[in-house]
């Protein structure tokens, strides 16, 4: 029961379990390579900006980077734009959605250190601009990835979404980075206090400036390849992923006051939301019951999962 | 209406605008609450290309728009009030809620001010309203599949943003459309929000759990993504109607070209926008309008798909703008002078 409780990752597993088989038994297993590889593809883009909340949220209390989804659009439409203004494929995309990554970190944490402006109102007053300027850059004009690009992040490697195995090797390396590193020890100490951090002598501003932009940098990537992946850039292609990163986050089992993460709960957290909504759909049930069933089923992992933390 | 009709009579009608001296001090406000998809930019855009020219002719003194940051109707309220201080004659608006803004409309309203609500209208009686008949735009995809399906089939349902009347709405006309003609089942429903990502993943999400699907019956911005989700799934291409994006119309008529692929495109033309303007136009200067108003569907069938793709902007929607003489008719048809 102790390993158990050690592991507050094992409730989002569970759940996503449990919900897979259900949704598999509904059509009495026929669809069970069908529903993982969708669900391996699509939680693939919220393990990628998840990871990147969770380490902005193991930061403490107040830091949240609601950003997200501006960042991806922004990040969509500009590397999409360049690609198709200047040719060079792939790798002048991902330069442009990396770039556009750090200039957003920058400036998400330029107004939070040097103005003393708290993240969430720092991060929600960025987006709107990131936003503006996605808008600006291309008024709506949805452009097609090209070919060798579109074929890439559709297609799948040894039976596994491409895009499900990028998002698995950056999962390695937070794993690494968050659990092996200096860094990640010095993010989870300023978590957990940050004046104590700073009396034994951790940078705290130089360690905060680098997880924003590293949350940034992987939202940027996200946007990239969901825009790839969706045949273009859309101007509310984010909407739906900045609610998505914070959940995944607290579904997977790492504290919302900061402190105390996991990396494995992510994917477990976001295959789980994706196959709740996949299960609810496909008992055909109407919208409103739909998302009353999602928040509650939500609302049950996080409370399992907060119970053990509790009774630890 | 067809998309070649409008496009030949905009043509035609384009070179007769008469001037109207009556409202050339009066200024007009446009209040959008959202411009974040394609379908809005085109809107806002179709605005400005139709009433700067106005304005520089002298027909209207202004025609300035105004877009909320935040889709929040207390936000539109606000604006809205903004408006009534700044002194516009007449306020266009694309209402966040069709309730909601009542209070300020009211307000407007009381200050003499004309307002026409159109797409996302409002249920105030002092305002006008430029109303799309939705429910018939989703009886009409049924129609539309009994003619190619006789013997019926399934059909997965695309809704959109649930909690929207135009949601709502939609899925009434789908749904009298099945109920009328029993040989159809709606197999699964899912809801793409308007989007084509967001389509793809509901779609793709629900596939593996559905029996062969004849048809996918949609509500606009959504078809793309599920052509996507059902190739990426490895399923023969159902009946796919779209929303008259244009990549919509691109995947089609390469579809068309490859295998003979045939469907039908519906949605309303961004370029309302216009005929709302032109219609407080005529307001202002003293015309008899009647409150309701109906904005015509803009459908692509498949001898318009080349004539649509062409006229239609690189990742844009398909797009008809609307001219006096346009609204006049629109104001004709429905009792007015």
């Amino acid at each position: 029961m102790t390993a158990f409780a050690a592991r507050p990752w094992i409730w989002s597993w569970i759940a996503m379990a449990a919900v897979w088989g259900a949704t598999v038994l509904f059509t009495g297993g026929a669809s069970a390579a069908g529903v993982t590889h969708a669900a391996l593809t699509f939680a693939a883009f919220s393990v990628m900006v998840g990871i990147g909340q969770m380490f902005v949220i193991t930061l403490g209390p107040g830091n949240v980077d609601l950003s997200i989804p501006a960042t991806m659009t922004l990040a969509g439409t500009l590397s999409l734009k360049a690609i198709d203004a200047w040719g060079g494929g792939t790798l002048v995309g991902l330069g442009v959605s990396l770039l556009v990554g750090l200039g957003v970190g920058i400036a998400n944490f330029t107004l939070i250190r040097a103005l003393r402006i708290p993240p969430i109102i720092a991060t929600l007053s960025t987006s709107f601009i990131f936003q503006s300027t996605a808008i600006w850059a291309n008024r709506g004009i949805r452009i097609k990835p090209p070919d060798a690009l579109a074929g890439f992040s559709t297609d799948m490697t040894l039976g596994v979404p491409n895009v499900a195995w990028i998002a698995l090797v950056l999962t390695v390396a937070a794993w690494v980075l968050l659990e092996r590193t200096i860094f990640g020890r010095r993010v989870l100490a300023i978590g957990q206090n940050m004046r104590a951090a700073r009396l034994a002598g951790v940078p705290v501003d130089g360690v905060r400036f680098a997880t924003y932009i590293l949350c940034a940098l992987l939202a940027s990537l996200a946007g990239f390849l969901l825009a790839s992946f969706s045949g273009g850039a859309a101007l509310n292609m984010g909407a739906e992923y900045l609610l998505t990163s914070i959940a995944v986050v607290v579904i997977g089992g790492s504290s919302v006051a900061g402190g105390n993460s996991n990396v494995p709960g992510i994917w477990g957290a976001s295959l789980f939301m994706f196959l709740l909504v996949t299960m609810l759909n496909t008992y055909g049930l109407g919208a409103g019951v739909r998302l009353i069933l999602t928040g509650l089923i939500i609302i049950a992992v996080i409370v399992a999962a907060g119970g053990r933390t509790r009774t630890r | 209406m067809t998309f070649r009709t409008i496009l030949l009579a905009g043509v035609a009608l384009a070179a007769a605008t008469a001037v109207q001296a009556d409202t050339a001090e009066k200024r007009i406000a446009l209040s959008n609450n959202y411009a974040g998809n394609s379908w809005r930019q085109a809107m806002l855009e179709s605005w400005d290309r139709v009433t700067k020219p106005a304005v520089e002719a002298g027909t209207v003194a202004a025609a300035d728009s105004f877009t909320t940051a935040e889709n929040q109707a207390t936000e539109q309220a606000a604006q809205i009030q903004n408006m009534i201080l700044q002194g516009y004659d007449a306020i266009v608006v694309n209402a966040a809620s069709p309730t909601a803004i009542n209070g300020a409309i009211k307000e407007a309203c009381d200050a003499g001010i004309t307002v026409v609500s159109f797409d996302g209208i409002v249920t105030e009686p002092c305002a006008w309203r430029i109303a799309v008949d939705f429910e018939k735009m989703g009886k009409d995809e049924i129609e539309y599949l009994k003619g190619r399906l006789p013997d019926g089939g399934n059909l997965l349902e695309i809704r959109g943003l649930a909690g929207v009347f135009v949601d709502d709405a939609i899925h009434a006309g789908i749904t009298a459309g099945v109920t009328e003609n029993p040989g159809f089942k709606v197999v699964g429903s899912v809801n793409g929000d308007w989007a084509q990502d967001v389509a793809q993943k509901a779609v793709a999400g629900v596939l593996p759990s559905l029996p062969e699907v004849a048809a996918v019956v949609t509500q606009g911005g959504d078809g793309y993504g599920a052509a996507q989700a059902f190739a990426a799934a490895g399923r023969p291409t159902p009946i796919i109607i779209m929303g008259n994006r244009q990549d919509e119309l691109a995947w089609w008529k390469e579809q068309k070209d490859a295998s003979g692929y045939e469907t039908m495109s519906t949605s309303i033309a961004p370029g309302v926008s216009t005929l709302a303007f032109w219609v407080a136009q005529a307001i202002l200067d003293g015309k008899e309008v009647p409150k309701d108003l109906t904005v015509p569907f803009l459908k692509i069938e498949q001898a318009d798909l080349e004539t649509a793709l062409e006229t239609t902007p690189k990742g844009g929607v398909a797009n008809v703008e609307y001219t006096q003489e346009d609204a006049a008719k629109v104001i004709a048809a429905a009792g007015g002078a």
